[in-house]
């Protein structure tokens, strides 16, 4: 492989090759906070964790920022169900 | 190094943008009635969770933490490397976008061998309650829920990844011909989608299967 084309790889590989720095070293973090329970709730950690994994997967991997507004509005309102799936269960199961 | 990289314009789409917009726009619709479909199932084992704490903690041990861990790190992996097929095809490197997606393959494949062999091991040690032999919680029957829902779950995600590695074998030999990128680089994009999702679903399996109920 020529230097320039070596340069030119790094170049584009830099985005995707820090999103997957950032995405093991949150997974180490739930792998570790998993296997060792180091405190009481410590889900509420593990829970914050997977949600900054999904966000990263979504904005960057996605690229979802890159994306027109319509289809921003799209994966937004998906999530959007999702809250109130989850929002309406858990309301019943909260006040039973 | 480099090839031209284009789309052919289908005659119902106006400009090239407009196709390309499209084909995305329908993948999200379809990734979201996938994320309503797997949304339902992580909802089960919320509420499973919820009734039974402790039969749910008792299952979760039985787990194979370890693999599901190092599974994530495969697909983690998968997702780095399919996002290099997608930049790659973006400035028409061919040669090193066909690596980067027989790469992708390949994980896909690994983290498939790792989940059999982690089934394998459920098998040996009694913790499959629907199949006929003994189940060694059978004392703790509220675990039969928790443990379905992760098979259920598991099995569900296993069926997306076989369906992906083979669309993406199929999508590989497509590519390996001349003018591929010139006519069909949408392609590689749409697809990166699916299979960043994959990986996204199993991010959240992770956790709320293995992790959060230990």
């Amino acid at each position: 492989m020529a230097r320039g084309d070596l340069r030119v790889l790094l170049r584009v590989l830099r985005v995707p090759a820090l999103t997957l720095a950032a995405l093991l070293a949150l997974l180490a973090i739930n792998v570790a906070l998993g296997a060792t329970l180091p405190f009481r709730n410590v889900w509420i950690v593990e829970a914050g964790v997977t949600a900054c994994m999904v966000a990263i997967v979504l904005l960057v991997s996605m690229d979802i920022l890159e994306e027109t507004p319509l289809i921003r509005l799209f994966s937004s309102i998906g999530f959007f169900w999702l809250l109130i799936m989850f929002g309406m269960t858990l309301t019943d199961y909260a006040y039973r | 190094m480099a090839e031209p990289v284009g789309i052919m314009l289908a005659e119902h789409f106006s400009t090239v943008t407009q196709q390309r917009q499209a084909a995305k726009l329908g993948l999200w619709a379809w990734l979201i009635t996938e994320l309503l479909l797997f949304a339902g199932l992580f909802l089960c084992a919320l509420i499973i969770r919820i009734q039974h704490p402790a039969s749910v903690t008792l299952a979760a041990t039985h787990l194979k933490f370890w693999i599901g861990a190092a599974n994530t790190a495969v697909l983690i992996c998968s997702s780095f490397t399919m996002s290099g097929a997608i930049v790659l095809s973006r400035i028409g490197w061919r040669a090193g976008m066909l690596r980067f997606m027989l790469a992708t393959a390949a994980l896909g494949t690994l983290f498939l061998l790792l989940k059999g062999f982690e089934y394998y091991q459920d098998y040996v040690e009694h913790m499959v309650p629907f199949l006929s032999g003994p189940y060694v919680l059978a004392h703790d029957q509220a675990s039969r829920l928790f443990v379905d829902v992760y098979f259920i779950t598991t099995a569900l995600h296993g069926v997306h990844l076989i369906t992906g590695v083979s669309i993406l074998l199929v999508l590989t030999w497509q590519a390996s011909r001349p003018h591929f990128l010139t006519r069909h680089q949408n392609r590689i994009e749409v697809y990166g989608l699916y299979w960043h999702f994959i990986d996204l679903i199993w991010m959240i399996v992770f956790p709320v299967l293995y992790v959060l109920n230990r």
